[in-house]
């Protein structure tokens, strides 16, 4: 653990210079978050312009969702997906062995080997937008829902980031990897709106395939006290499931890769 | 100078399709985000039509699936991808050798969109059947809109395929593309009947919308083909296309001019 | 009868922005931005008649890139006037355009996932080749540079020789009467420069068509070019034939010899660069070249002599320094 704190703290120094010497990127990030926070309200808007509730989901609700929904994305897009492009990268070029033969955990180096700092603006854009939904709803949000709230937040993170690193291993097979993470954020883009309001079908691929429905709409449902105790706890079983399972499945995947180029 | 054209298309045409189908696999990628956009509005739309009693804006449940499974095929045919690649083009050197060319590098990329839709519709064509399975959708096609949706559709292409690779030239001025390219995408999401069908806009969006380009590159055809049109109202919109068409291909012509100045310019 | 390529007071200034190291530079710089002005080309004169073989030379950053952007119209000159055949190159004249062509060794206009041959009929397509004339161009190319196994696979599979050899001949297929090779040999390996080179000058003798050729290899110069021209900090510095740039430049010779007797003491008669038993070898001042050999004939029992340049790699490098 102080190990992981002293790692992420050298690497975010790094990453924090990196950025600082791009002189637009922070202006650029920030027009950038608002547009997009921007659009997905003025959408939200169109929408309730027509109708009260969307699947029972009122307007305030809804933007709630939408916060958890950046705050989500801001934090894959700060370091889990640029950390893993990379790794996908490395394997591809060779530059992975310099990593391996490092005295660190592998899996750790590489999931925090690049952060995007200004993609920060999107996790406080999400949080804002969180609260002003949280703020707007008819009735105020329980201290029992807030706890639930933060562990399904958890949750989350875990259950994203083990299937980041799920995908990410399959480079240790298959070299054009990338083009997978695109099927990622195709799907992620239907989060913006709960997933319950989808057809059987698709609502199971956002569960099962690609982990739309715990990375945003539980969450969301934690604040809206609609989550069944059975969601929450499927979801934190997934969460420790799966980050047991990936963890498994990397180190199938160093090994093979190991034996591949020895 | 036509047979120059003549011979150049069907040659760029045929290397094009060859290239696409070495593409294939990351093309499906591709595809299924532009499946997902229009489905996940065919069911918030679908869902506010039910609360609504079964209607919303003139559209029926069932009409929605209509119109956002025809939208996903005129997107499909119309879209571009030239604004993301342009930088690229500039940056790694690409574009010398165009420039060295005595051809424009306009017909290269016409010729590898026309190929790309070609090898994707495998891909298309049996989404679209598979949605149509699902989502049941009600259309009421009727011959004369058929047919000047021929036209629309073509004409809906060459609009945008040339607004598109106008708005591209951006990346000889700066490196920032993605920040102006992201803007663009978020105009274009609402004007062109993707979030919503016009009819569900806003008065004040709808005015706005139909003094732009965009409703002429998207929705129009898919409108027409929806008989949301009288044949009065399609022939006005045709001769709109007409009229951005030749408004979007002067700019080309002179920004492409001052954009090549600048590039020769600075160099790179 | 007009020149292939001429240059006359060609200039070329960029603005480069700058900004101090850390971070406190970094956010001043995301509000303001300064730049500076960079003179890449200052001054350029020069005159290539038709059907000459010249080689361009000067270290990175030199300008050699920049004047040849300027002379394919890719980049305006700041002032100055180039012309190619007549024409204004920044002007991008169709007749113009189908007359050059430019090979840049670290890029290709091959279309990477598709066979060779497809990549070539495009070209055929765009210069307006007719099929005859393509396909008398394609035998002798594919000839001149064994192309016959690789043409119908496609580029990614490649080597990076057989890239390049691809890469000119797809440049070529137009026959134009003016080449630019920006580094065509750069990254091959020492049997596949030779074959370039030895393409290159048959090319240019079979057709009479005008190369302009910057390498950093100085094998490729001596090989190809009787012409060159040195370019540095943006100017030109000498422009004349390699031997003038031999003898200009260098101030001494290597004088070795092989003695019969091993054990002969050898100084005294000049800088002694190397010595093992009965070899030996000097360098020695130009002009005092011919005494000091006659000297040497004269004291010594020598069995072989031979008076030689220095490389020419030190010849330029040497140049270079002097004007740094």
């Amino acid at each position: 653990m102080i190990e992981f704190f002293r790692l992420a703290n050298v690497f975010l120094r790094i990453g924090a210079m990196n950025e600082m010497a791009y002189r637009a990127n922070f202006w650029i990030q920030t027009f950038e978050s608002l547009l997009s926070m921007a659009t997905a309200l003025a959408t939200i808007a169109i929408v309730f312009n027509q109708t009260d509730s969307l699947g029972g989901w009122q307007r305030a609700e809804l933007i709630s969702l939408l916060g958890v929904y950046f705050l989500v994305l801001g934090t894959i897009n700060l370091v889990v997906s640029p950390s893993l492009g990379r790794f996908m990268e490395e394997v591809v070029d060779g530059r992975l062995d310099f990593t391996l033969t490092k005295p660190a955990d592998a899996q750790l180096l590489v999931s925090i080997s690049e952060f995007r700092i200004w993609k920060i603006l999107d996790v406080i854009l999400g949080l804002i937008v969180l609260s002003m939904g949280l703020l707007t709803k008819a009735e105020a949000t329980s201290f029992a829902s807030a706890l639930v709230f933060g562990i399904t937040l958890l949750a989350a993170g875990a259950i994203v980031y083990s299937f980041w690193i799920i995908l990410a291993t399959l480079a240790f097979w298959f070299i054009r990897i990338e083009n997978i993470t695109m099927i990622f954020w195709s799907m992620y883009t239907a989060g913006r709106w709960p997933v319950t309001i989808y057809p059987p079908w698709l609502k199971w691929i956002l569960t099962l395939l690609v982990p739309v429905a715990f990375a945003v709409t539980v969450p969301a449902q934690a604040l809206s006290g609609r989550l069944t105790f059975n969601t929450l706890m499927s979801a934190v079983l997934l969460a420790v499931a799966l980050v047991f399972i990936s963890r498994w499945f990397w180190k199938l995947g160093v090994k093979s890769y190991s034996g591949a180029s020895a | 100078m036509l047979r120059y054209y003549l011979n150049l298309y069907p040659a760029f045409l045929r290397i094009a399709v060859l290239a696409q189908i070495q593409y294939r696999a990351s093309g499906v990628i591709w595809m299924i985000g532009s499946i997902i956009e229009p489905v996940i509005f065919l069911v918030v739309w679908s869902r506010v039509a039910r609360a609504r009693g079964g209607e919303v804006g003139g559209y029926a449940e069932n009409e929605f699936a209509a119109y956002y499974i025809v939208l996903m095929l005129v997107n499909h045919v119309t879209f571009t991808w030239i604004m993301h690649v342009f930088q690229s083009r500039i940056q790694f050197g690409q574009l010398s050798f165009q420039l060295m060319r005595p051809v424009h590098p306009i017909h290269e990329d016409l010729s590898d969109n026309v190929a790309y839709k070609i090898v994707q519709l495998t891909v298309m064509l049996p989404a679209v059947i598979i949605l149509i399975l699902i989502f049941q959708p009600k259309f009421n096609f009727e011959m004369w809109s058929l047919l000047l949706a021929v036209p629309a559709i073509i004409l809906a292409l060459a609009v945008r395929f040339t607004l598109e690779w106008t708005l591209a030239l951006v990346a000889f001025w700066t490196t920032r593309v993605n920040a102006i390219n992201q803007s663009y995408f978020a105009i274009i999401m609402f004007f062109s009947g993707r979030v919503a069908p016009m009819a569900l806009l806003p008065v004040t969006i709808q005015s706005i919308a139909s003094a732009l380009p965009f409703y002429y590159m998207i929705a129009f055809p898919v409108e027409l083909l929806l008989g949301k049109l009288t044949p009065a109202q399609a022939l006005t919109n045709i001769v709109i296309q007409l009229g951005w068409l030749a408004f979007a291909l002067m700019l080309l012509v002179s920004l492409w001019k001052v954009a090549v100045k600048q590039y020769s310019a600075v160099g790179n | 009868m007009v020149a292939a390529v001429l240059a006359d007071g060609l200039h070329k200034t960029y603005q480069v922005p700058v900004r101090g190291a850390g971070i406190q530079a970094a956010l001043k710089s995301l509000v303001h931005r300064e730049t500076e002005a960079v003179q890449a080309v200052k001054n350029v004169n020069l005159e290539i008649a038709e059907g000459e073989v010249v080689g361009f030379l000067g270290p990175n950053g030199a300008g050699k890139t920049t004047t040849i952007k300027m002379l394919t119209g890719l980049l305006h000159p700041t002032t100055g006037i180039a012309q190619v055949f007549g024409y204004q190159p920044a002007k991008r004249e169709h007749q113009f355009l189908m007359q050059i062509t430019l090979v840049m060794g670290q890029r290709n206009q091959l279309l990477w996932d598709i066979p060779v041959i497809d990549s070539f009929d495009r070209n055929r397509v765009i210069y307006k080749v007719s099929k005859t004339d393509y396909e008398k161009t394609l035998d002798e190319l594919v000839a001149l540079l064994d192309l016959d196994s690789l043409l119908h696979k496609p580029v990614r599979n490649l080597s990076l020789g057989e890239r390049m050899k691809c890469e000119i001949a797809v440049a070529l297929l137009h026959r134009p009467r003016m080449l630019f090779l920006d580094e065509p040999t750069i990254g091959l390996d020492v049997t596949m420069q030779r074959k370039l080179r030895e393409f290159i000058t048959q090319y240019n003798q079979q057709t009479g068509a005008t190369v302009l050729l910057t390498s950093h290899y100085m094998a490729d110069v001596q090989a190809l070019c009787k012409r060159v021209i040195v370019i540095h900090h943006g100017s030109i510095l000498f422009d004349g034939y390699l031997d003038h740039l031999v003898q200009r430049f260098t101030a001494h010779k290597t004088i070795s010899i092989k003695l019969s007797d091993p054990l002969v003491d050898l100084s005294g008669y000049g800088e002694l660069i190397t010595r093992s038993e009965e070899q030996a070898a000097f360098r020695i001042p130009n002009r005092e070249a011919a005494n000091f050999t006659s000297r040497l004939l004269r004291d010594l029992d020598i069995v072989d002599l031979t008076v030689e340049d220095p490389p020419i790699e030190e010849i330029i490098e040497s140049v270079f320094n002097q004007s740094a």
